[in-house]
């Protein structure tokens, strides 16, 4: 090979660093996407014609690649609630209730007060929804912390409790005027704005997967999240304070998916109605797996889902292929990156270290 | 040793590719020959030289096929049709599918024809933008949620006649048009219907939710015909409690509240919300001695498996609306505004001797009562 000098060896380093981190979820989206193609030749339909119509649709146009990145918004910040309440070893399915509580909350403060200038009525929508969504997951966390009931099933049941309590307020005291379940449309001044066909609110979303790195990998408060998450019988004993770390963290958590919500009403929608958020929740769990928790990964993985999610009608529309396909590959995407064994057996590539992701624990 | 492996699936991979490009190619020429009903007449004239584009892997190849259609519908001779589901599927065996068939019969006399599934609600507003950008002459949108993305793009384009299915139209935009079916009435009919089958002297009624307003008049009608034959009725109506995105497709929970509802001794059940209420028809038809009643198109064809217990659909006669509307706009006699489709009760099918005929004449009466509103339903969306 070449001579080796110190900046070459530090690439070189670094690329190996790079692979073995994104090794297994770029082989599975490929092998994800060869399986698609397949399923689509079984179907009769051509996936060259439907890929290149997907990409078409998710960036062939200025309008597209807004599209793309609004799609992708909610999917960094539900992607990031996942991921966050990983690294504190809890599995946050209560992803799609945080959002909704978040969604509706901020769509109340967007439509109930009047009369504020954007540099405030934006930011504070935002933040009481994003707030909303922290209590709403703080709900969990301390039922965790105090009684020992597992997040899986607290957080799948409060998902069934946010959404009927979003559809009881859209369909009752926060009722628009008409036949339509739905808020009334929020005030201009609460409303993100789009850049061209840039919607702002995806960089609050990178702003905010940068400040979760940030938490969890350079401040106290992310060592100790980790720390109980690897081990709470030793963060215990390092005299870590295991409970309020629990609940810390699915407030954050909740906070992230509740600022998702806020987004998707802000930035989006223009109001909330039921319906309109269905899903995301569930997506973030896909993005924090195929970005294997990692924070800034989740970025890539959502900009993905996002990008297939947008150009599916177009797929639809050129290669007369149904949006499912869409639901397909992204389940083979989980397959590859969950069953990581298959992968790493076809591409040799070492598990990094502690970066192992364990779906569940023992039940309590 | 690890990069020959390296090299050896790159090589795997690209032959996948190629293998995919020339698979497709020759997949599709058959699939085209056979003319599903969506693709182009015109677009027959050159399958062929689509093939061998496609042959060649060429990216360009769906540009192509795509510019093609466009070419096609912004002419004056070719009229096209486009049609936008709600988040439900188009082979739903209710609602979009029975949308979908009216445009089929445009299809009969010569139209291009082709549908969009929206998979996200936010997504109605581009999905529309699709047809609307490929010179499409006439768009169907189905479901009140489509209702504000419709209008918009009405007034983005006066030269397109949209037709929005269970749109009701506050004001009047030339080039809409909204099609709307009393189905409180299409209800009081299957309720007069389920009162005077029932022994038992309970029934029910098995329903999407209520936060989407059809289901609510249905609901309402039903009960309120139910009363009008008989002031005793015992009515257990029920919603689905859970969100837009499950109540129209969870036949389960349709099953087991159609399950308790026969075991609180109701011998009739009125299944309207999608597969949710095809899912109540079911479990009724594993019950000896308990009729069933669908909903929107006549479900004797949509749900075979209910044929032991289906005695008759409440129907909305969408096919036939969604046809003459677009009959209309290619006669250059469009509406605008809102226009009502008929609704009424599906044949009675194996049960036609079981109904007697006392029944039938007070169902005809009812029917004419409301139609020149000596009965009235008492259903007001206000």
């Amino acid at each position: 090979m070449t001579t080796q000098t110190d900046s070459k060896a530090n690439i070189s380093q670094w690329l190996m660093v790079f692979w073995r981190s994104a090794a297994v979820p770029l082989v599975a989206v490929i092998l994800a996407l060869l399986v698609g193609a397949i399923i689509l030749l079984i179907s009769g339909a051509n996936p060259l014609a439907a890929y290149s119509a997907l990409a078409k649709g998710a960036f062939g146009t200025p309008i597209a690649f807004g599209r793309t990145l609004e799609k992708a918004t909610p999917l960094i910040l539900g992607g990031l609630a996942v991921a966050f309440a990983f690294k504190g070893g809890l599995f946050n399915i209560g992803g799609q209730g945080q959002l909704l509580v978040g969604a509706i909350v901020a769509a109340a403060v967007g439509f109930g007060i009047d009369g504020l200038p954007f540099i405030i009525h934006m930011p504070l929508a935002l933040l009481v929804g994003s707030l909303a969504g922290a209590v709403y997951g703080a709900i969990p966390g301390a039922l965790k912390a105090y009684t020992g009931a597992h997040e899986v099933i607290t957080t799948i049941m409060l998902n069934f409790i946010a959404i009927n309590l979003t559809d009881f307020m859209a369909n009752g005291p926060w009722k628009d005027e008409g036949i339509v379940a739905r808020t009334p449309a929020i005030a201009e001044a609460a409303a993100i704005p789009t850049w061209g066909n840039i919607p702002i609110g995806f960089f609050f979303a990178v702003v905010a997967a940068l400040a979760t790195w940030y938490l969890l990998y350079r401040t106290t408060i992310g060592y100790e999240i980790r720390t109980v998450g690897f081990n709470s019988n030793a963060a215990k004993y390092a005299g870590i304070g295991v409970s309020y770390t629990i609940i810390l963290t699915m407030a954050i958590s909740g906070f992230l998916a509740g600022m998702g919500g806020a987004i998707e009403t802000l930035g989006v929608v223009g109001r909330y109605q039921p319906g309109f958020n269905a899903g995301l929740g569930f997506d973030g769990i896909t993005i924090a797996l195929l970005a294997r928790t990692n924070p800034i990964g989740v970025i890539p993985a959502a900009l993905l889902v996002g990008a297939m999610q947008a150009g599916s009608s177009q797929m639809q529309f050129d290669a007369n292929v149904p949006f499912q396909i869409i639901d397909v590959i992204q389940a083979l995407i989980l397959f590859f990156v969950s069953a990581d064994m298959i992968v790493r057996w076809i591409i040799r590539v070492k598990p990094e270290e502690g970066e192992q992701v364990t779906l569940s624990t023992s039940w309590g | 040793m690890r990069y020959t492996r390296i090299w050896l699936i790159t090589v795997i991979f690209f032959t996948a590719l190629v293998l995919a490009a020339c698979g497709g190619a020759a997949e599709q020429a058959p699939a085209e020959e056979e003319a599903p009903a969506e693709e182009a007449a015109a677009e027959e004239e050159a399958p062929a030289e689509e093939a061998a584009e496609e042959a060649a892997a060429e990216e360009e190849a769906p540009a192509e096929e795509a510019s093609a259609d466009e070419g096609d519908c912004s002419s004056e001779e070719v009229f096209c049709v486009g049609l936008v589901t709600d988040v439900g599927e188009i082979d739903d065996k209710s609602f979009n599918q029975s949308a979908w068939e009216g445009v089929q019969i445009a299809s009969e006399a010569g139209a291009q024809v082709d549908y969009i599934e929206t998979g996200d609600a936010k997504d109605y507003t581009a999905n529309i933008e699709l047809f609307a950008q490929n010179g499409y002459d006439v768009i169907v949108t189905v479901g009140f949620a489509l209702g504000e993305a419709t209008a918009q793009a009405a007034a983005t384009y006066p030269d397109i006649d949209f037709i929005g299915v269970d749109q009701f139209q506050g004001e009047t935009i030339p080039n809409l048009t909204g099609l709307l079916f009393p189905e409180d009435q299409a209800g009081f009919m299957a309720g007069a219907l389920a009162a005077q089958l029932s022994e038992s002297g309970t029934i029910a009624a098995v329903l999407g939710t209520d936060l989407v307003p059809p289901v609510v008049a249905f609901k309402e009608g039903y009960e309120a015909g139910a009363l009008y034959m008989n002031p005793d009725i015992n009515l257990i109506s029920t919603y689905h409690p859970g969100g837009l995105d499950v109540a129209f497709t969870d036949p389960e929970w349709g099953a087991s509240t159609a399950k308790q509802a026969i075991d609180q001794g109701a011998d009739v059940v009125f299944g309207a919300g999608g597969k949710t209420g095809n899912g109540a028809l079911i479990e009724v038809a594993g019950n000896e001695g308990v009729f069933c009643i669908g909903v929107d198109s006549d479900q004797w064809e949509t749900v075979p498996e209910a044929h032991s217990c289906l005695v008759s659909s409440a129907m909305k006669l969408i096919t036939p609306g969604v046809g003459e509307l677009i009959g209309m706009s290619n006669a250059g006699e469009f509406p605008g505004g809102n226009f009502i489709g008929d609704v009424g009760l599906a044949p009675f099918h194996d049960f036609d001797s079981e109904v007697s005929d006392e029944i039938k004449s007070s169902l005809d009466e009812i029917n004419a009562g409301l139609m020149d509103g000596t009965i009235e339903t008492g259903y007001n969306p206000g």
